[in-house]
């Protein structure tokens, strides 16, 4: 299904302002001198953590599904409410999906010593590594869009999923300063997130309908 | 660590600057400090941060505005010059004692409503401002500011901080700015014909089945073909559309770019997704027309506004930029009109034009001023009057003493007011555009709502209707109705000579029942000369009287005696001249061989000496007298405008009631208000019964007030509508929201027609869009609307609006 890695690119883009706001001068700042290589290197890295852990999802949400015959549209409806729940968090309107957040809390705590110790080192390896552990850090963004590898139906789909879900979220965190100014001052607007939020709700439900005609009740 | 945090705005998230949740968000504790957090995402990050040792991340950043999006410092640098003052001194006009400063500024990349709304709400925040209006339409922004409290370049870098480009606004750049403006759009215009043309021969014939017999790898091959063909189109021809469209986003009242934006992106999308696999529906046509004529709209709507703010600062152009001063031994330098300063002395050549305001040295001048009135025919103006920039010498050269230049000028005044109206949206034009905002919002619901439930019925319709619903529905119509028929309206007025200063009168117009008019100076000319001469002595020369007179009331400054100062060529002479205020002048005169002593003046002063003496005339005002016996009376009285007899029949026609409203005498107001055929008068009238008589006749419907813009100001301010004849020179000081430039009565009912006519036009507009707008709704949700079809129905309800607008140009 395309589509939904089409939409697993959107949340990302979606997220930008969010990615900027929260990350964007880090980068610049944990990356040390920021130049554009270490950027890229450092995003990818990040990046591919929300790989790894979309294959993981992915394959751990197939064997699930396999279970009962329509646990996979259950998958699907799941994946619906937390998209639900991450458009009324990107309007700024219920912000319930924190609690979600937390649920990563005591990973990063354990990921976060090794965090500052690849930090030390210069090399692009380590720069590679210290993106990788930042892409655990506690993110709604990030769990909502693994709703989505979840559904996906496999191991590689999943990653696949993820991997367009970084990939939407890179341009606002690489091109700090690339973008024109016009753009940037639009995407970290309150506006740009509501309506966001808005086209998430929407999706979600869509999302919803179509699960909902799969189940024996509705067809 | 002695690292200090800095503070952030109260109710922020210390990490990211947003908004902390409701319940005051989490904590986190960094350098042995608590700050709140939004989010445990900025708890996790923050913390990491303090392990990390990096907190002078946090020392370093800019906390004031979160949105500000730093300058490159060559930027920065090109801004600053402008804190220049000798710069400055050459766009910004001071007012307040110059404690406050205003300019106008160009803003670049402003394309709607909402990026107006944008700048507006940015820059009034900023301590130092005192006020800033942004026009949308003519791309620029009024700001005043107080010059202690914050730099001109600190404005512009928050406005570029937003994406703008902003520069001092110049005349001499507005025909570039205007030509690339317009090239801007005919390229994308030019772009979008040419692809619809190709992508609808294609369509056309795939409709029609010429190909329909033909395999589906050649139909693959014309779509490949429409794809190609329709993707410049899309990324270069509509690019207006989503800028416009992310701008009203950013200033959360998204406009009818929106939808446009999501339509566009969405058929394109899905028929490119077609392509690609090879099935499905492909509407690449639907997207090259509807921005096609799209982009028609928009262009007209822009050459009609540039035509209209064209008209007034082509005033300005008309100014020379150098003139001839006089040095301090007589001889004659060419120097930059921005070198000139007040009471240096500059001399016009026959036929050029004035480079600033001043007053007139030496000898009268004939000068045309239609630049400022709008009257072709040229005035005669005396020594020691003002004259101002932009007016022509018609004859010999002169010498005058410079007052103001540049921007301090009369013309520049009311160029920055024909802003200023351009600016003001009445409250109509403010309610049409709340109603396509709220439109907008309900439309896009819609639309959603359709979408949903279209998937339930058909998900594989459910997209297409969604899309036909959100391009037939669009409120272009409905946004473009009110703005471009007060544009023409504005335009409309200034080709007259009517300076509007607030263009909400255009809409109160119609409910005009009762005008007030002042006597003197509204329906009189405010010039005073003398009427009528009596002389009742038998021993004196008419001849000698007047000279009499002329010399004694060369020591008056009473108005009523400056028409009696030109009375013979030779003035008598008289001396130990004594000025009796409120009463009049005495003195001796030496007539022949004797000395007498003189009065001139009042009635009672008169009368002092000859108590039992009457007037032969009742309207004379000033008599003369020896102490022997009275020797003259006569009448000053103003004239009556010529035509102001036959307006005032023709508003009487229209159902008018015409009051008169005078601190006149009423044995002088009557006889005047006779003439005219006005038969209610409130004569002897104080500011206050002014004030009275017009609340009281406001109870029963909206009035208008004609009169002296600078005595009557009170009176004027209360009065729905307030026209005054502007005496160019005295512009600055007037409040009324009309002003007449044009010297006669008849303007007034000139007024009235193109404003009864714009309201009438503008009316129209918004309820042919609304119509529209809400027809076709049910018809397109029910899916009986292609997109094809919704294309050319939206677009010609907007057209429709756009030509009916125009005719106020015409």
């Amino acid at each position: 299904m395309p589509i939904d890695a089409l939409a697993a690119l959107l949340m990302g883009l979606a997220g930008s302002g969010h990615c900027l706001m929260m990350c964007g001068g880090l980068a610049g700042a944990l990356g040390q001198q920021a130049s554009v290589t270490r950027l890229l290197i450092y995003n990818l890295g990040r990046i591919s953590s929300y790989t790894i852990a979309g294959a993981l999802i992915g394959a751990a949400a197939a064997s699930i599904s396999q279970v009962t015959p329509d646990g996979f549209v259950y998958l699907r409806l799941l994946a619906a409410l937390l998209l639900f729940c991450l458009g009324l968090y990107f309007g700024g309107w219920w912000l319930g999906l924190q609690r979600i957040e937390r649920l990563g809390r005591p990973l990063w705590r354990a990921i976060q010593p090794l965090a500052v110790k690849f930090r030390a080192t210069r090399s692009l390896p380590a720069t590679a590594v210290a993106g990788m552990l930042w892409g655990w850090l506690p993110c709604g963004l990030v769990y909502s869009a693994l709703s989505w590898a979840a559904v996906s139906g496999s191991a590689g789909n999943g990653a696949l999923y993820m991997a367009l879900f970084g990939l939407g979220t890179l341009p606002a965190m690489f091109a700090f300063g690339w973008f024109s100014r016009a753009l940037q001052s639009f995407l970290q607007s309150q506006g740009f997130r509501q309506l966001m939020g808005c086209v998430l709700i929407i999706y979600a439900i869509w999302v919803a309908i179509i699960a909902l005609r799969q189940l024996p009740l509705f067809s | 660590m002695a690292i200090k945090l800095p503070e952030v705005p109260a109710g922020t998230c210390f990490h990211c600057l947003q908004a902390l949740p409701a319940d005051g968000g989490y904590s986190a504790r960094l350098a042995n400090q608590d700050v709140a957090v939004c989010c445990y995402g900025c708890q996790a990050v923050a913390q990491t941060i303090n392990e990390q040792k990096l907190l002078h991340f946090y020392v370093y950043r800019d906390t004031t505005n979160p949105l500000q999006i730093p300058l490159l410092p060559e930027e920065l640098q090109q801004l600053q010059a402008y804190d220049d003052e000798r710069l400055q001194a050459q766009f910004t006009r001071t007012t307040d004692q110059g404690r406050q400063r205003e300019l106008t500024l160009s803003v670049e990349g402003m394309t709607c409503s909402a990026c107006a709304w944008l700048i507006e709400h940015h820059v009034q925040w900023l301590a130092g401002v005192g006020s800033v209006k942004v026009n949308a339409t003519t791309e620029r922004v009024y700001i005043s500011w107080y010059a202690d409290q914050i730099k001109l370049s600190q404005i512009l870098q928050a406005i570029a901080g937003l994406g703008y480009r902003a520069l001092p606004f110049e005349s001499a750049t507005q025909e570039q700015d205007f030509k690339r403006r317009r090239r801007y759009y005919v390229r994308r215009l030019g772009l979008a014909g040419l692809a619809t043309m190709q992508v609808m021969m294609i369509a056309v014939g795939l409709y029609f089945g010429v190909v329909s017999d033909l395999d589906d790898s050649l139909r693959q091959f014309m779509w490949w073909i429409s794809l190609v063909v329709a993707t410049p189109v899309l990324l270069y021809s509509a690019q207006p559309f989503y800028i416009s469209a992310m701008r009203s986003i950013q200033a959360q009242r998204p406009n009818m770019d929106v939808p446009v934006s999501i339509a566009l992106l969405g058929a394109y999308g899905a028929s490119a997704y077609a392509t690609f696999i090879g099935h499905g529906e492909v509407y690449f046509e639907s997207v090259s027309m509807f921005t096609f004529l799209l982009l028609i709209g928009r262009y007209l709507e822009l050459l009609a506004r540039q035509k209209a703010i064209s008209a007034a600062t082509n005033l300005i152009k008309l100014v020379p930029a150098l003139a001839q001063r006089e040095t301090a031994g007589g001889d004659i330098e060419t120097v930059p009109v921005s070198d000139l300063s007040p009471g240096q002395i500059i001399r016009v050549a026959p036929g050029a034009t004035l480079p600033a305001d001043g007053i007139l040295l030496d000898q009268p001048a004939t000068l045309n001023e239609a630049v400022l009135t709008g009257e072709s025919r040229p005035v005669q103006k005396p020594a020691g009057t003002t004259v101002l920039a932009g007016s022509i010498n018609q004859q010999q050269p002169l010498r005058i003493e410079v007052t103001a230049a540049q921007q301090e000028t009369v013309l520049a005044s009311i160029v920055a007011l024909k802003d200023l109206a351009l600016s003001r949206k009445p409250r109509l034009a403010q309610a049409a555009e709340k109603l396509a905002s709220t439109f907008v919002i309900r439309l896009l619901i819609v639309a959603a709502i359709t979408f949903l439930v279209w998937s339930f019925i058909d998900p594989q319709q459910a997209f297409w209707v969604t899309l036909a619903v959100l391009v037939a529905t669009c409120p272009c119509a409905l946004a473009l109705a009110a703005p471009t028929a007060v544009t023409g309206a504005i335009h409309n007025l200034n080709t007259r000579g009517v300076v509007l200063r607030n263009a909400d009168v255009l809409n109160t117009i119609q409910d005009i029942k009762t005008v007030f008019v002042d006597k003197t100076g509204t329906l009189t000319t405010g010039e005073f000369s003398l009427q009528h001469e009596h002389i009742i002595s038998g021993r004196y020369k008419q001849d000698a009287i007047r000279a009499l007179v002329q010399a004694l009331e060369h020591h008056s400054e009473h108005p009523l005696a400056q028409p009696l100062r030109q009375l013979t060529a030779t003035p008598a002479s008289v001396s130990a001249v004594v000025n009796h205020p409120g009463q009049g002048l005495s003195g001796i005169w030496s007539h022949s061989d004797e000395s007498l002593h003189v009065r001139v003046g009042s009635l009672s002063f008169i009368r002092q000496w000859h108590p039992e003496f009457t007037p032969a005339v009742a309207a004379s005002q000033i008599f003369v007298a020896t102490e022997q016996e009275p020797l003259a009376e006569y009448h000053v009285g103003d004239q009556i405008r010529i035509d102001a007899k036959a307006s005032i029949e023709q508003l009487q026609q229209a159902g008018i009631e015409v009051i008169m409203l005078t601190g006149d005498r009423a044995e002088l107001a009557q006889p005047v208000a006779e003439q005219l055929g006005i038969t209610k008068v409130y004569a002897d009238s104080l500011p206050d019964t002014k004030l009275s008589v017009v609340s009281a006749a406001q109870q029963q419907h909206p009035v208008m007030m004609i009169g002296d813009g600078i005595n009557d100001g009170p009176v004027l301010a209360q009065a729905d509508i307030s026209v005054t004849f502007g005496h160019a020179a005295d512009l600055a000081r007037v409040t009324a929201d009309v002003m007449l430039m044009r010297n006669n009565f008849g303007a007034v009912l000139e007024f009235r027609q193109v404003a009864l006519r714009s309201r009438g036009i503008l009316r129209q507009n918004i309820i042919w869009a609304l119509v529209y707008n809400i027809g076709i709704l049910p018809i397109a949700m029910a899916g009986f609307v292609t997109p094809y079809i919704a294309a050319i129905g939206m677009s010609l309800s907007s057209l429709i609006v756009l030509a009916n607008s125009l005719r106020l140009y015409r």
